[in-house]
């Protein structure tokens, strides 16, 4: 009998348990602080200062930190239905695939000023949080004399002898840079060539030395394992003010821009959009433009960032910038990226 | 007398080695709820998805089946995890031999060297072979300047870097069950093998090496299912043309969001890893799964 007992009480208790955990998952205060998500590191500790701790001291509301940024989670818990991030810095592509599969929350412009916001990074689904820019970026020391601009110089391996610093990852952009290198003009690039930008790729296939993070990029480029690499600004930018013998060429610099999204389904969606109004705001922006030498997306911004620190920045060099087209990126991605790894794999 | 008492030792014994009766079973409850609540059903419905994202069907199956990227991402992933277990084996073997041989206090040492890169951080150890490795790395650069090279010989971001980065992290591995089994083998064996006439080849081949096969199913079999799924290394030093089935899943799963072709790609994994372990277990024993 007891030991009836003891085993009913043990199965008892598991499903409690289960019932308990169930209901917890579903559960969540509504007034609670909102949740920050960016990529971790030195670029959130940015992002905090310049958008969070000022949202933080203007309305009371706390904000708490998360990262890194992974797609895989949000969708994840977009579907369950148990979403505990409110704002979250994702890349662009992602910003309108996730607008595209139903996981974002459409941004409420009443409360969000967009009036001073550059429209290529303004969509119903999300607004640019930074912009940042593709360079060449190469060694001097490997180089000797030589200067190389722009993407035509990049793909001239007979020129400009050496290693190209490219990466892995397939990300919007880089077909657009081996079109500008085969003489296709920047206002007729979109829809892609295809086929022509591999093809040019094919010409330095052998010369790539590919890299996963930007770490490993910036580290290529600086001992000379490449001799020039297609590389983000602010990883360039680092490269020149740290000594190393690393020139950074902005000619056709290819920018985009990370978006701030709010996951649907989010618990504080009112707060949410006020501290993306704070992210896009003049002195937000500014702020961390000032910290991390990505650009602003706010037009007003500029006149409240550092001279110094403009050089820098992606919105200083808009003579013969491409911005990247993104909704032709969202609609071919997944039809490009499997060419490209089919075209790594040869 | 003695016979009732060899009888009740008989029947004491049978008892120790019966299979838990009905009514014992409830003390697996617990267990049998962490595994069914954390593994089976989660597990469970990513079976789900893979013949239900995008479309109902097998079409995931059939895209990695047929597909010839990704055969060529199944095929890789088969042959690095094979390449590595067998150079691990061969360089572990000896190494294990060793430990059992060297008296206790040098084995120790040994043993805390092996145990320390095994606590150094995994991401740390595989960038410490690209430094090494890579084209203006520290041995291409030796070999330059010793004249034994006029150009740097591409040792990272292709097989070679994978199975060296991947056979280092692997060896401890290896080394250990080896060991074990090495350790538990009666050394009198191969001197009675050598009074016998044998040759150290022969009593390498004939006594030792089929004395210590446990070990050796035991340690290829764990770094065998342990490469099928690894992610970081050949990511780092592999070429793109190497591509892992484990850094698939996570560029369909975390990038691009095709859940369902994540799915199946990971229940083949899991379906080729489980069916591993049955063999081995078939083959070997359970006992022996150390």
């Amino acid at each position: 009998m007891a030991r009836m007992k003891r085993a009913g009480g043990l199965r008892l208790g598991a499903a409690t348990l289960l019932v308990a955990f169930a209901v917890g998952l579903g559960v969540a205060k509504a007034d609670g602080p909102v949740t920050f998500v960016g990529w971790g590191g030195e670029g959130q500790d940015a992002m905090k200062k310049a958008w969070a701790d000022p949202y933080e001291a203007a309305s009371g509301v706390k904000v708490l930190q998360d990262s890194p940024t992974d797609y895989g989670k949000f969708k994840a818990m977009v579907e369950s239905g148990n979403v505990t991030w409110d704002v979250v810095d994702v890349e662009g592509s992602f910003a309108y695939k996730a607008a595209a599969e139903g996981l974002l929350e459409p941004l409420d412009f009443s409360v969000i000023d967009k009036t001073n916001l550059d429209p290529n990074f303004v969509f119903d689904h999300g607004v640019g949080s930074l912009t940042w820019s593709w360079v060449l970026a190469y060694n001097k020391t490997s180089l000797g004399d030589k200067t190389p601009e722009g993407w035509a110089a990049f793909f001239d391996t007979k020129t400009y002898p050496g290693g190209r610093a490219v990466t892995k990852w397939l990300a919007p952009g880089m077909l657009e840079a081996a079109l500008l290198a085969d003489g296709v003009p920047a206002d007729k690039l979109y829809p892609l060539d295809i086929d022509r930008a591999f093809k040019k790729f094919d010409s330095i296939k052998k010369d790539i030395v590919w890299w996963d993070s930007a770490a490993q990029s910036q580290q290529q480029v600086a001992s000379g394992e490449a001799a020039m690499g297609m590389l983000w600004n602010g990883r360039a930018h680092l490269l020149e003010t740290s000594g190393a013998p690393v020139t950074v060429s902005w000619k056709e610099n290819l920018v985009t821009a990370d978006y701030v999204v709010i996951p649907k389904g989010t618990k504080h969606k009112a707060e949410a959009m006020k501290l993306i109004a704070q992210v896009v705001s003049a002195q937000g922006q500014a702020t961390h433009s000032a910290l991390t030498a990505y650009g602003p997306v706010n037009t007003q911004a500029e006149a409240l960032i550092p001279a110094d620190v403009k050089p820098a920045l992606p919105s200083n060099h808009t003579d013969g910038q491409i911005v990247i087209d993104l909704g032709y990126w969202e609609k071919n991605i997944d039809a490009i990226n499997k060419r490209w790894y089919e075209w790594q794999a040869q | 007398m003695q016979q009732e008492a060899t009888a009740g030792l008989r029947a004491a014994a049978a008892r120790m080695n019966r299979p838990a009766r009905r009514s014992e079973g409830r003390y697996a409850l617990p267990a049998f709820f962490f595994l069914f609540f954390l593994f089976v059903v989660p597990l469970s419905s990513l079976l789900l998805r893979s013949v239900t994202d995008p479309v109902p069907g097998l079409g995931n199956y059939a895209q990695l089946l047929t597909d010839q990227t990704y055969g060529k991402v199944l095929f890789n992933t088969f042959a690095v995890a094979g390449i590595v277990t067998i150079v691990s084996l061969a360089l572990g073997y000896p190494v294990a031999w060793l430990l059992v041989l060297l008296p206790s206090r040098v084995a120790r040492w040994l043993f805390a060297i092996l145990l320390l890169s095994m606590w150094t951080n995994l991401v740390a150890r595989t960038y410490a072979w690209l430094v090494l490795l890579q084209r203006t790395g520290v041995i291409n650069r030796a070999l330059m300047s010793l004249g034994l090279t006029d150009h740097p010989i591409p040792l990272v971001n292709n097989l070679i870097g994978v199975t060296i980065g991947m056979t280092y992290i692997m060896l401890p591995f290896v080394i250990f069950p080896l060991q074990t089994r090495l350790a538990a083998i009666d050394p009198a064996i191969m001197q009675v093998a050598a009074i016998s006439g044998a040759r150290p080849t022969q009593v390498f081949f004939r006594v030792l090496l089929p004395l210590s096969l446990p070990g050796i199913y035991a340690g290829g079999l764990m770094v065998f299912v342990m490469a099928l799924g690894y992610y970081v290394t050949p990511a780092m030093l592999g070429g793109t043309s190497g591509m892992m089935l484990a850094e698939l899943i996570g560029v369909q799963v975390q990038s691009l969001l095709n859940w369902g072709l994540g799915s199946a790609a990971a229940f083949i994994l899991l379906s080729v890893t489980l069916a591993l372990y049955a063999l081995y277990v078939r083959s070997v024993g359970f006992g022996q799964v150390r």
